[in-house]
């Protein structure tokens, strides 16, 4: 049976004048992959910050595990996450940005190998990001969230800049992590890429939910980018 | 917290520009005791009418108290410690490990006055080594007291640590790494050299006035009426130290706990 694992709960954030996430309520069921769909603005990565406590919602707020984050008990153990920024430093090997964080939570440093094997960068291990291509940086950027081995994954656009090869590489990570049972929250503004990968949707449209569900429910036989057009469209009409 | 704080070392550690900045620490309260060394003992120098040469106890006392001078270095490690989490986006994952974050302040506060201790303890090591190597080219000079060279350890000694923690409030209220260096270096070298020399009333509160009051040592009769009579003694000075990083740990908590990370 599956049960929800995160919930956005009338979440707003507003920024000056930007109403980046207006209202926002969903959920996202345990054990799936759920794509977090919407084009660029729509407030998908505002909404991702709030519900890891990063940034603070002016209204509402988003669960996970029925708490905000800033509750859990060794957040890394339950929640792994890739966000835009970068999020190590250039002057580190990928191994020293890996032990920064391991030892800020008390993690083995035998850990540290097992990720950098997990996303195929053990043979960069010992140099430094500052070189790292955008495939790189993203794949470290995975190994430092599954350093936890963390049964939750949020990840914020993670197929942004990669090539054709990074996009079929993190497709199959992505589908050998939800096989172990991982549910896995992830965002993208390219429909069509994320068509084959989830289970489930939400979509947001300047900032507010427009459709969620199962992809079936949701395509009822369309491609997903046509479902996203009609259903942002019959919103906004 | 213990986790947190080797964390915190860890990135110190790790990062070759802070390796760079102790030894320009060094260099730096060197040049401050050698090169008065130098210029006392020029012929026509300018220093030689103004201050008191290195054949008197005085001039000794001006000589060393400057090998307390690398505390620039332990602010700007402080700054460094906090603003490189913006600058390179290691706030998130900083924030996603320990959401708490005055825990994450706490160990950043901690490890930036240890790294401070450390910076002026070794500046100050290079700078008395120096100075002694120095004094040798200019036999005979006044003898070097034990008390003295402890006055300028003990300034030292509290002033990276505090420093430290000044550095870290202020890359906190800053944020921008490049903005907070240039301003506490300007300010530092500047500014609050002026003032200290030149408005001892306020000048013996600012950081600076307060560790030259610390050092406490008589520096005799000069040109510019540069009297310790004028500035804090040791005790007080301590604590208007131990303000200043009560008051920037604060700042530190009060900008972080609650601001928006992209
Ligand atoms: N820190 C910020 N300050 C001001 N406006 C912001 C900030 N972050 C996001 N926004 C605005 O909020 C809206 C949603 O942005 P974002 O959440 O990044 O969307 P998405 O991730 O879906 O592309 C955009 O209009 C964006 O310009
Ligand atoms: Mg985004």
């Amino acid at each position: 049976m599956s049960s929800v694992k995160i919930e956005f709960k009338d979440l707003s954030k507003r920024y000056k004048d930007v109403l980046a996430v207006s209202n926002f309520s969903a959920q996202v069921q345990s054990g799936r992959v759920t794509g977090f769909l919407g084009p660029n603005g729509a407030g998908k990565s505002t909404a991702l910050r709030c519900l890891l406590g990063l940034v603070n919602p002016t209204g509402g707020g988003a669960e996970i595990n029925g708490g905000s984050y800033s509750q859990l008990v060794d957040p890394i153990h339950k929640v792994g996450a890739v966000l835009d920024s970068r999020g190590f430093h250039p002057g580190l090997t990928a191994k020293q940005n890996l032990k920064i964080m391991a030892s800020a939570s008390d993690i083995n440093f035998s850990r540290i190998d097992e990720v950098l094997e997990l996303v195929d960068l053990a043979s960069a291990a010992n140099k430094r990001t500052k070189g790292f291509s955008l495939g790189m940086k993203q794949r470290l950027s995975l190994a430092i969230a599954m350093l936890g081995d963390p049964e939750i994954l949020i990840l914020d656009e993670p197929a942004n800049g990669l090539d054709p090869l990074g996009i079929v590489w993190l497709r199959e990570f992505l589908q050998k992590l939800a096989g172990e049972g991982r549910t896995i929250l992830v965002s993208s503004h390219q429909l069509a890429e994320m068509q084959n990968t989830v289970s489930d949707v939400l979509i947001i449209n300047k900032g507010v939910l427009v459709a969620q569900g199962t992809i079936k429910e949701i395509c009822k036989g369309r491609s997903l980018e046509e479902a996203f057009l009609e259903l942002t469209l019959r919103k906004s009409a | 917290m213990s986790a947190l704080l080797k964390s915190e070392l860890r990135k110190l550690i790790y990062l070759r520009a802070n390796w760079l900045l102790l030894l320009w620490s060094g260099i730096f309260a060197a040049l401050g005791t050698v090169a008065p060394i130098l210029i006392l003992n020029s012929d026509n120098g300018p220093g030689r009418g103004a201050f008191s040469g290195t054949e008197t106890p005085e001039g000794i006392n001006g000589v060393f108290a400057n090998a307390s001078g690398g505390y620039l270095f332990a602010l700007i490690l402080g700054i460094l410690i906090m603003t490189n989490e913006y600058r390179h986006g290691t706030a998130v994952g900083t924030f996603l490990v320990t959401p708490k974050r005055s825990t994450v302040l706490v160990a950043k506060l901690i490890a930036a006055s240890l790294a401070g201790l450390v910076i002026q303890l070794f500046s100050f090591i290079f700078a008395i080594t120096s100075g002694f190597i120095a004094l040798t080219f200019f036999e005979p000079h006044a003898p070097v007291p034990a008390e003295l060279l402890f006055k300028v350890f003990r300034a030292s000694a509290i002033s990276g640590l505090v420093l430290g923690i000044v550095g870290v409030g202020l890359g906190a209220l800053v944020k921008n790494q490049i903005a907070a260096v240039t301003g506490a270096v300007i300010w530092t070298l500047i500014v609050e050299g002026l003032v200290v020399a030149f408005v001892e009333s306020i000048g013996k509160y600012l950081p600076a006035g307060a560790i030259f009051g610390l050092v406490d040592v008589d520096f005799g009769e000069n040109d510019f009426n540069f009297s310790i009579e004028n500035y804090l003694s040791p005790g007080p000075a301590t604590l208007v130290l131990l303000g200043y990083a009560a008051l920037f740990s604060l700042i530190a908590m009060r900008t972080t706990l609650r601001r928006d990370l992209d």
